[in-house]
């Protein structure tokens, strides 16, 4: 399933490239993210999301497999399994970065799989669930970036 | 005493009787097992797997167990010493291969929706919450989906199997000396038309899903459940878990549809029962509908490649059918048999002087499939009048006259097919006479014509299906002919009670179709009582101590049949008695409309009052048993062939591929009819059922073997607001396999149906290049079949749809 998201945050491109690098600073932005371990490019972590009556706390790890700072482009994935068993899920995110007058555009591709019950019951609702949470994440990474 | 001999004057076979069940079913006055409760009852929660196919490498349980009102938490390990394997009582082949069922998971799970652990808790409420807490840990093996890939075994269900392929089972007309080799007749014909078409997995859709409770605290362990077997359900719980019989009662009290999906052992009814046992307390579960979804079996799922033969002038020489049925993970009940049962249809109405038959029944990491609605004979029947019509297409020649062509007709009646059966009576004619007049043929020929040189976006096509199935499963000896584990005969017993009411006992399972009403009018009829003072009892293996229950259009064939053998063992015994009474010989005596009469006199005694007197056995001639009842044992000598032609009219709009149903015409020549009002509601319904495969309901999996059509939002079962009013009729050529003429119906327009409706599609776009269109045909489908065959995409392979644009 791909989702795509678009936003523009008022800082400068080479700002908010940093900023989203930070991903000790970046992740407690997503609702439900704990960040586990840093290690150069690889991370570990849990997210807990709820699609309608499922709840999910999934634990996993990710890595940049492509940090292009000259073309402000990142690719990061990342899979995790359910605490639970109730399945996996693994997404492809894709950061494209474009100035924007004195603010930054924000292109983010998510190809995302998603295994178990989430797919069975939850996948009417995975777009407006990840709606949602991307407008609250982008909501606290404003907070996060320098003007 | 005189109850009966002047009460009716009119026959209640054939009347329009409303069902005596509905009064209780309609004001809530109803017992499904749901609705049961039992003094310190527990409730049961399944832990089902996510995933489709994996190791389970850890298991934790300590949370639930920890969890408010939780008694108790079973695991497959727990359970492995007792659980046993469920039962398939088809092995179809003598070297079929089966895996082991466990009921709870052990180390491993076959299918999304697996049972992994069950939840044993005070409240359905706690239950859940406690599911909830249970975790697993699976490590993924790879999946199997794709029907076309289990065949080529490259991932393996069961690598113990060795392969992907369970069985293997063939019909060759020329070995088995009813026709020819059908090779030879493909090499020698005109024309040989090849397809491969697909019958997608449905899920049967009960309304009540299925429910057991358990309690064992009495003297034997007593279940009630939703289920269309109970007679065979105990035979073989007592088989599988080694608890005699005697010691198992089984009841299906009020159940709310089946159509083959309750015709199961199911994992869920041992697992209570183990639960029942370790508790030693009333347990109960009750599925939600997402677990039906997912976990109760599924129907049809085949992949059917077929080559038909024929001459330039329609003739058809030869059918030679290959099929892939997908079994799911493991073999159900009767699943490897259902194939089977379809290798006798697909010769339908027709004279085929060649035909083989091969089904290749495969493993794949699903839920397993079994009876649903028809079950066997709707593939069939799809298949082969799908190729008529493609027939008919390639020379150019009318559908209804390429069948008209190659049907048996009417003076031909004893028929010996070529698959072996001997039709016993029909009238393909009259049927298809009386439904083009109903329909108006040359007005939508005529319209359709217009339509299409006016190149109108809205298409009209004209869909054609005739058909005949095989009702009253089924004579003993031709199951035990093909392997199946039991026997085809039903019990009844006739009871005539000392007022003159008559209580029948059945060894049928009703779930929904009314023969409580039905029964009750042939009873009537045969032993001349009120229809109100017949009380028909069923569905409990304590009352009905034997039986064979409901499925495969055998309830009025055979039970009814089974019915009337043993009132009339009442009537020749009162007849006895009523000699003795009136002091005449039995010779002189006269039954007729409730009444022993002395021939030639006006003397005579109602049945109530030779009841009476068996009753008191004050004076009752010698080697008299008191007591005015009896029971049969009944045993079909043949099937019975119903059969219809099936007519519509399809609207199909080229620029959005939206298909509508605009008229919809049936006649069905099912024998004798009890009451027309039961049969109507089983045409209408079995039509619903049977569209909706062709345009709606379709169980997908996703390549992670996910069932994701697992809710009603997915898996489109239509409502009344889908569908047109049915213009449905009969014909009646009475079966002459049973003396009441009948032949059945419950499964007549689900077969006829879907078909026909594929047929309409087809027709509206076939001169736009389409050739074929896979079910169910959904907007998105049909919009692809019209751009691809409209950009050439299938000129390479016609007869090959792959457009599934509206799933992901």
């Amino acid at each position: 399933m791909e989702l795509h998201h678009n936003f523009t945050v008022p800082s400068s491109v080479d700002d908010t490239w940093a900023t989203f690098n930070d991903l000790e600073l970046v992740a407690p932005c997503f609702p439900g993210a704990t960040l586990t371990g840093v290690d150069g490019d690889e991370f570990t972590g849990t997210v807990k999301v709820k699609l309608g009556p499922i709840s999910m706390v999934y634990s996993g790890s990710g890595k940049f497999t492509e940090r292009d700072e000259g073309a402000h482009r990142a690719v990061i994935e990342a899979s995790g399994k359910d605490k639970r068993g109730n399945g996996n899920a693994g997404a492809t995110v894709t950061v494209q970065l474009a100035p924007d007058g004195d603010g930054t555009t924000v292109d983010v591709l998510t190809d995302m799989n998603v295994g178990g019950k989430p797919a069975q019951f939850g996948r009417g609702i995975i777009q407006s669930v990840s709606n949602k949470l991307m407008g609250k994440f982008v909501d606290c990474v404003k907070t996060k970036l320098p003007t | 005493m005189s109850v009966t001999s002047d009460s009716e004057t009119t026959a209640e076979i054939g009347r329009r009787r409303l069902r005596k069940e509905d009064a209780r079913l309609i004001t809530g006055r109803n017992h499904y097992t749901d609705s049961m409760s039992r003094v310190g009852m527990l409730t049961l929660g399944m832990v089902r797997s996510p995933v489709a196919h994996a190791k389970i490498t850890r298991l934790d349980v300590s949370a639930a167990k920890a969890s408010p009102g939780v008694v108790d938490v079973l695991t497959g390990p727990d359970l492995a010493d007792s659980q046993g394997s469920l039962p398939n009582a088809w092995p179809v082949t003598p070297d079929q291969k089966a895996p082991a069922h466990p009921a709870v998971a052990i180390d491993e799970v076959v299918f999304a929706g697996e049972i992994v652990a069950v939840v044993i808790a005070r409240t359905a409420a706690q239950a859940r919450d406690a599911i909830e807490l249970v975790d697993v840990d699976y490590d993924d093996l790879p999946v199997v989906v794709d029907l076309e890939a289990a065949e080529r075994d490259e991932e393996l269900v069961h690598p113990d199997l060795g392969t992907n392929t369970s069985s293997v089972w063939v019909f060759d007309s020329a070995s088995a000396g009813t026709g020819g080799d059908v090779q030879q007749a493909i090499a020698d014909s005109d024309v040989v038309i090849e397809r491969t078409l697909y019958q997608q997995r449905l899920i049967p859709s009960f309304m009540e899903p299925r429910s057991i409770l358990v309690d064992p605290t009495g003297d034997r362990i007593e279940m009630w459940s939703a289920t269309q077997i109970p007679h065979i359900l105990r035979t073989m719980l007592s088989m599988t878990l080694g608890i005699p019989e005697g010691k198992l009662r089984v009841t299906a009290p009020d159940v709310g549809g089946g159509f083959g999906g309750k015709l199961e052992v199911t994992p869920e009814e041992v697992i209570t029962v183990l639960a029942a046992q370790r508790t030693g307390k009333p347990c109960k579960y009750t599925e939600t509908r997402s677990e039906s979804l997912m976990g109760a079996h599924h129907g049809r799922a085949q992949v059917q490649r077929l080559k038909l033969s024929a001459n330039k002038d329609g003739t058809v020489t030869g059918l030679d059918v290959r099929l892939l049925a997908d079994m799911g993970a493991y073999l159900g009940l009767v699943g490897p048999g259902i194939p089977v049962l379809g290798a006798f249809m697909y010769n339908a109405i027709y004279k085929f002087p060649a035909y083989r038959f091969e089904s290749k029944a495969l493993f794949t990491d699903k839920v397993w499939t079994d009876a649903y609605r028809g079950a066997g004979r709707p593939e069939a029947t799809f298949a082969i009048e799908r190729m008529m019509d493609e027939l008919a297409a390639e020379l150019g020649m009318d559908p209804l006259e390429v069948r008209r062509k190659n049907w048996i007709k009417h003076d031909e009646f004893p028929f010996s097919t070529i698959s072996g059966l001997e039709y016993d009576s029909g009238n393909y004619e009259a049927a298809t006479d009386k439904a083009l007049e109903l329909f108006g043929y040359e007005e939508l020929r005529a319209e359709q014509q217009r339509r299409r040189e006016s190149n109108d976006p809205v298409q009209l096509g004209i869909g054609v299906s005739t058909y005949t199935e095989m009702c009253g499963l089924a004579p003993s000896r031709v199951l035990g002919s093909l392997d199946y584990g039991a026997g085809g005969w039903e019990y009844a017993q006739v009871r005539v009670l000392p007022t003159g009411h008559v209580e029948v006992v059945t060894g049928i399972s009703p779930h929904g179709q009314g023969h409580e009403t039905g029964f009750s009018q042939i009873v009537a009829d045969r032993l001349g009582v009120p229809f109100d003072n017949v009380e028909i009892l069923h569905g409990d293996t304590q009352v009905a101590q034997r039986g064979l229950d409901t499925y495969g259009s055998r309830s009025l064939t055979v039970g009814g049949m089974a019915v009337v053998a043993a009132a009339d063992k009442v009537i020749a015994k009162a007849k006895v008695i009523a000699a003795h009474m009136l002091e005449a010989s039995e010779d002189d005596i006269e039954f007729e409309s409730g009444r022993f009469g002395v021939r030639g006199t006006d003397q005579g005694v109602a049945l109530g009052d030779v009841a009476l007197a068996a009753f008191a056995a004050h004076d009752l001639p010698d080697g008299i048993e008191a007591s005015l009842d009896s029971d049969a044992t009944f045993d079909p000598e043949n099937f019975s062939f119903p059969h219809g032609s099936h007519l519509c009219a399809m609207e199909v709009d080229t620029e959005t591929g939206q298909v509508t149903l605009r008229k919809y015409v049936c006649v069905d020549d099912i024998g004798t009819i009890i009451n027309p009002l039961l049969v109507e509601g089983q045409v209408q319904g079995g039509l619903a059922q049977g569209i909706a495969q062709a345009l709606f309901e379709e169980a997908v999996y996703d390549d992670a073997g996910t069932l994701v059509s697992g809710s009603f939002v997915d898996y489109l079962v239509p409502s009344a607001a889908d569908l047109p009013s049915f213009i449905t009729d009969t014909t009646t050529t009475p079966a002459t396999s049973n003396v009441l003429g009948v032949k059945g119906v419950g499964e007549a327009g689900t077969i006829a149906s879907t078909p026909a409706i594929v047929n309409g599609v087809l027709d509206a776009i076939r001169h736009l290049g389409v050739k074929d269109v896979r079910m169910p045909c959904s907007p998105s489908t049909v919009w692809a079949a019209i751009h691809d065959a409209g950009s050439g995409a299938t000129a390479e392979a016609p007869n090959v749809q792959t457009a599934r644009g509206d799933q992901s």
